[in-house]
């Protein structure tokens, strides 16, 4: 069977002195894919993108690209174009000479040259600027230029280290699609790092989630949202509840002081963690003398979607309703929480 | 509103206490200079300060001085300010080319190796100059060759470090290492990733730097009263031989000349370090 990896991470660690920064990566990265490697801050992100790059060796493990070793190819000869998060556009330069930069060291002539930095402004859709001083650029020219910079030198793979995390939510929404209609016109393989969950739902075809250093799931965005694999990924991605409780001795699992109707495989008694999204949680009004109530402690309407919080035992729980629901319920309501059991995921506790 | 560093109310005081102050260190700054300038205007032998009249006849003798053999000084006046420039311009290049790599490996390594350094080269400012002249001197004598020009340029080169090596490093401090590995990701190697990006952002500290080690070498006074030989001296330690037993306005007249050289130096200095100017 032929496979279709472009980039091969086997078992990559990386250490700094005493601080373990990446333990045993592994990840096959598909040809003309979008990946987003997504998670906490000090996770590592940054670390694995800059052993791409080849700015760090790691210690242990190695990359093949198409096969072939590159751990030992320095930076500049991987030919892997790459947008910082400071950008680092080089102030001295005007926009065509940025972007021409990379052409310039391959010894392109200058009409080469001319013609490619014209035919990015173009896809950039900022053909007039090409004279100016990076300095008169706005935030979101730069965030292009440096887009076109990257790409100006056919990168094998474009590799970005939260390119869009200097913007303000509307530009950064703008940019979002831009990058993706680039990378599928260009279609170049791309790794973008990002401590954004709902940039990298946005952008990937494939999630990569990084917790303490570790790969902790690595699938589509649907299946990393729908079944995240631990506990760790079901608290990052998205506004999920981490409710603490156990199954009962039926073997159900018991939520919100319900039966939950499905099968669990742990054993009775046994406490588990339950990752149930706050959208997928509905309320009802219960009676004062009703077990197995909760409170509403926090009620908002945010035009789109109203949520509460509701105090459940010694725990708080986030419930979203959509804007058309009829009933409201104002804090210090009684209320019994119920969920659907296809959208449920149910961990050990740790 | 806008919300000033000085008080309103009582303003007053403050206002005249700070102008007092301005004005005292302006005039002791400029007053040597403004000294100068009228005497070297005078029309009389003596330097007797204010001249009863005045004449551009010390200005004349200046430009004879230059145009003339002089036999009867070992030490041209001529000679001497050709040393001078020759050593200010080694000392300029030198310490320049030293200290650009310098204040690269220091930026780019870990902070307390960086202080220890800086540290280092400044020792040369707080030794009292006298102590080091003779330092230098000893060193000189001790060597078993003669060592021509460097006799003098070497000393000068150690007294500019300081200068040149904070210049450098303050203007590599705006340097990112990302905008190098930017360049390093397109394909430079990281010496042509140096060439391209870092030197030319380098470029008004550089220069800022090339111009104080001119100045300072040029002007240096006390170590190279120390260094100075029949065959090589300078053009401060020829002026002060001009001067020594009595005054000569010529050397007034000179150091006019001299005078606006330097503050034109010194106004481009400070218009690099603003970054407002750009030499190229
Ligand atoms: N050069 C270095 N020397 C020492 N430790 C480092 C170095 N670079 C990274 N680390 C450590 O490695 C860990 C991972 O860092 P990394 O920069 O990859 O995190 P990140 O996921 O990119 O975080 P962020 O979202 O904040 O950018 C951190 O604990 C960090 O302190
Ligand atoms: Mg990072």
């Amino acid at each position: 069977m032929v496979t279709n990896t472009h980039l091969n991470i086997e078992a990559v660690s990386k250490s700094f002195g005493p601080v373990t920064a990446l333990t045993q990566i592994d990840l096959k990265i598909e040809r003309g894919s979008f990946v987003c490697l997504l998670g906490p801050s000090g996770c590592g992100k940054t670390t694995l993108l800059r052993i791409i790059a080849g700015f760090e060796k790691p210690t242990k493990g190695r990359l093949l690209l198409d096969g072939a070793d590159i751990s030992d190819i320095p930076p500049h000869k991987r030919g892997f174009g790459m947008v910082f998060q400071s950008l680092a556009l080089f102030p001295h330069m005007s926009v065509a000479q940025n972007i021409a930069y990379g052409l310039k060291l391959r010894k392109a002539s200058a009409k080469e040259q001319r013609e490619r930095v014209e035919e990015l402004l173009t896809v950039i859709e900022l053909p007039d600027i090409a004279d100016r001083a990076v300095s008169a650029l706005s935030g979101g020219q730069r965030q292009r230029v440096a887009i076109a910079r990257a790409l100006a030198i056919k990168p094998k793979l474009f590799l970005l280290d939260e390119p869009l995390s200097a913007l303000d939510a509307k530009l950064r929404d703008n940019m979002q699609i831009e990058l993706r209609r680039l990378q599928q016109k260009f279609g170049v393989t791309t790794v973008l790092v990002t401590h954004d969950q709902t940039e990298a739902m946005m952008l990937a075809d494939e999630l990569v989630v990084l917790d303490h250093g570790k790969v902790q799931q690595a699938a589509t965005p649907t299946s990393v949202y729908r079944q995240p694999a631990n506990s760790l990924v079901a608290d990052f991605i998205g506004a999920a509840n981490l409710v603490r409780t156990r199954v009962g001795e039926n073997g159900r699992l018991v939520l919100f002081g319900n039966t939950v109707e499905m099968a669990v495989d742990h054993d009775p008694g046994t406490a588990v963690n339950v990752a149930v999204r706050a959208e997928n949680i509905s309320l009802r009004s219960a009676q004062a003398d009703q077990e197995a109530a909760g409170r509403v402690v926090f009620a908002r309407d945010l035009g789109a979607f109203k949520e509460w919080l509701v105090s459940f035992e010694d725990q708080e729980i986030r419930v979203r309703g959509s804007a058309s629901d009829e009933i409201e319920f104002q804090v210090g309501d009684l209320v019994t929480l119920t969920v659907d059991p296809a959208r449920i995921s149910v961990f050990a506790a740790s | 509103m806008r919300v000033g560093l000085l008080p309103r109310e009582g303003g007053g005081t403050y206002r005249f206490v700070i102008l007092f102050l301005a004005t005292i260190g302006i005039l002791i700054s400029s007053l040597p200079v403004i000294v100068v300038t009228i005497m070297s205007f005078s029309a009389s032998e003596y330097s007797s300060f204010p001249p009863t009249e005045f004449s551009l006849r010390w200005y004349v003798e200046v430009l004879q001085l230059f145009t003339s053999e002089d036999p009867s000084s070992a030490q041209s006046v001529v000679d001497s300010t050709f040393t001078s420039l020759l050593v200010a311009f080694l000392v300029m290049v030198i310490s320049t080319l030293v200290c650009i790599p310098l204040a690269y490996a220091l930026a780019r390594s870990n902070r307390n190796l960086r202080e220890g350094m800086e540290l280092l080269f400044t020792l040369p400012l707080v030794f009292p100059l006298v102590m080091l002249g003779i330092a230098f001197l000893l060193i000189a004598e001790s060597l078993q060759f003669d060592l021509g020009i460097w006799r003098i340029a070497i000393p000068h080169i150690a007294l500019v470090l300081p200068f040149v090596l904070r210049n450098c490093l303050s203007a590599m401090n705006g340097i990112s290492v990302e905008i190098e590995e930017a360049a390093i990701s397109l394909g430079a190697s990281p010496l042509r990733a140096i060439w391209d990006v870092v030197i030319p952002l380098m470029k008004a500290g550089i220069l800022a730097g090339l111009i104080f080690a001119l100045i300072i070498s040029f002007n240096e006074f006390t170590v190279t009263f120390f260094m100075y030989t029949i065959d090589l001296s300078t053009l401060p330690i020829w002026m002060y031989s001009r001067t020594v037993s009595s005054l000569d306005p010529a050397t007034l007249a000179l150091s006019v000349f001299i005078i606006v050289v330097d503050v034109f130096l010194v106004v481009l200095v400070d218009k690099l370090i603003a970054g407002r100017g750009n030499l190229f």
